[in-house]
């Protein structure tokens, strides 16, 4: 995407160049050189906490698709990205619903975060793949078991080397909480960045409710 | 929301991030939890949110000095007196305090926990705490039968009145489904606005004024935020305090939370 404006941009800077000395050369008073155009965004904010914005890839909100025209419209922040598709388009995590098994992209609700590969010819783009955001699966690895919890706990947030954060909202940690957690509600992580510890490399251990 | 949380922490660089999965779930049927006496006065007694308040001092220390509402039990004769509290699966949330948060209160709790009530709250530095912070103390006799009435949260819409709705909602109402994306996506009830508890206040244009707002997310808690956001909008809202289960042809399962 941003290689395909390079062209544009140099084209656009030397036309400016030009227009600038020509105008400098008249009227001896420097002139501003027109902006050049943006770059349309590839990605929304929110896939942005996760995601590195990728060539050939956009991140956007799921707005709605067309198997007439072949087409879905994207939402990225602001902007809308309608991007076209054809019988070679692939899927992930999306699973086709029981009423129009030919027409997965139906499955898709408006506002589900995708990913979206593309080729692009004449400034027309054509979607390849269509991946829709999958759960949030913690690895077992990543896990932190009932008896495991209950030592570190017991030896204390000092003597176990620990943080324990509880990402339920407040009203929740209001009404109980495990002994030595913190309350940093998951909406509230940007503001509260600055309560976790300094070192990064220190054991952070995170809960809420439960599987539910 | 865990999680989520633990995905945000490693991009920040952290490298040694955890969940503890199972949550409190299950942490109480084995351990006590903890609050604040801040909680305790703010959160339960100035509300008048229904609860179980044990002094387990005692009984002529509790007596000098004590929070209101407690019930006088010491410490040693919780576990003979299980009889005297709620049957279990009423989950009566049960508060215990001794003078400084300490050994008695440990005590107390556990016998609790082992004869399997849940979920057991120590209230921290106990009484001395609740005094420190200047909040009122009552003297004399304690209450010595528990009393636990469970009654319905502000805002609450009964069970019946919901499922009605659910299954036949009346125009002049709406279902503000309140959970997040992907837990929309996995099944929504029939006719009902998908807007996540966080985006409410951005999105207050879409939610309509003439119509009554009934909110529910998966189990009562985005619920009950979102019904304060928009009562103090001015709407006409309730909230379902439960369990909500729903499968992708939008039949739903409600228990109590």
């Amino acid at each position: 995407m941003l290689r395909k404006w390079i062209p544009c941009l140099s084209a656009a800077l030397i036309l400016a160049i030009i227009a600038s000395g020509q105008v400098s050369a008249q009227e001896k008073a420097p002139v501003a050189a027109p902006a050049a155009p943006q770059a349309k965004p590839t990605m929304a904010k929110i896939c942005a906490n996760c995601h590195q914005p990728q060539p050939s890839n956009i991140r956007g909100i799921f707005d709605n698709v067309s198997y007439k025209t072949q087409s879905i419209q994207i939402k990225i922040d602001e902007a809308t990205e309608i991007l076209k598709f054809d019988d070679k388009l692939k899927i992930a995590n999306i699973q086709a619903p029981a009423d129009s098994p030919d027409e997965p992209l139906r499955a898709l609700k408006k506002g589900k975060e995708v990913r979206i590969e593309y080729t692009e010819k004449d400034g027309k783009k054509l979607a390849t793949l269509i991946s829709a955001k999958a759960p949030i699966k913690v690895a077992p690895e990543k896990q932190v078991k009932t008896e495991e919890m209950e030592k570190l706990v017991a030896q204390g947030p000092e003597k176990g080397k620990y943080m324990l954060i509880d990402a339920r909202p407040l009203p929740r940690f209001q009404d109980g909480f495990i002994p030595t957690a913190v309350n940093i509600p998951f909406p509230a992580f940007d503001k509260m960045k600055d309560k976790l510890p300094a070192d990064k490399a220190a054991l952070i251990v995170y809960y809420c409710a439960g599987v539910t | 929301m865990s999680p989520d949380s633990a995905r945000r922490a490693e991009n920040l660089g952290y490298t040694n991030v955890k969940v503890y999965h199972e949550g409190v779930q299950e942490w109480v049927k084995r351990n006590y939890l903890v609050l604040s006496t801040q909680y305790l006065k703010e959160a339960w007694i100035d509300k008048d949110i229904p609860h179980v308040l044990v002094d387990v001092r005692p009984a002529k220390d509790a007596e000098a000095g004590f929070i209101k509402g407690a019930v006088s039990l010491p410490a040693a004769d919780v576990a003979a007196s299980l009889a005297k509290f709620p049957p279990k699966d009423k989950k009566a949330p049960i508060m215990i305090y001794d003078q400084k948060g300490g050994d008695d209160a440990v005590k107390a709790a556990k016998a609790l926990i082992a004869a399997g009530y849940a979920p057991v709250d120590i209230v921290s530095g106990g009484f001395d705490a609740w005094k420190a912070a200047g909040y009122p103390v009552q003297t004399g006799k304690l209450a010595e039968n528990i009393v636990y009435v469970p009654k319905p949260r502000p805002g609450e819409i009964s069970f019946d009145d919901f499922t009605k709705i659910a299954k036949n909602t009346p125009p002049d109402t709406l279902i503000l489904d309140v959970r997040n994306r992907d837990e929309g996506n996995a099944g929504m009830i029939k006719g009902a606005m998908l807007i996540p508890d966080e985006e409410i206040m951005d999105r207050l244009a879409e939610i309509p004024k003439d119509k009554k707002i009934v909110t529910h997310c998966a189990n009562g808690v985005r619920a009950e935020m979102a019904y304060h956001k928009l009562k103090d909008k001015g709407y006409n809202v309730q909230f379902l305090n439960a369990k909500v289960e729903i499968d992708k042809e939008g039949n739903f399962k409600i228990e109590k939370p």
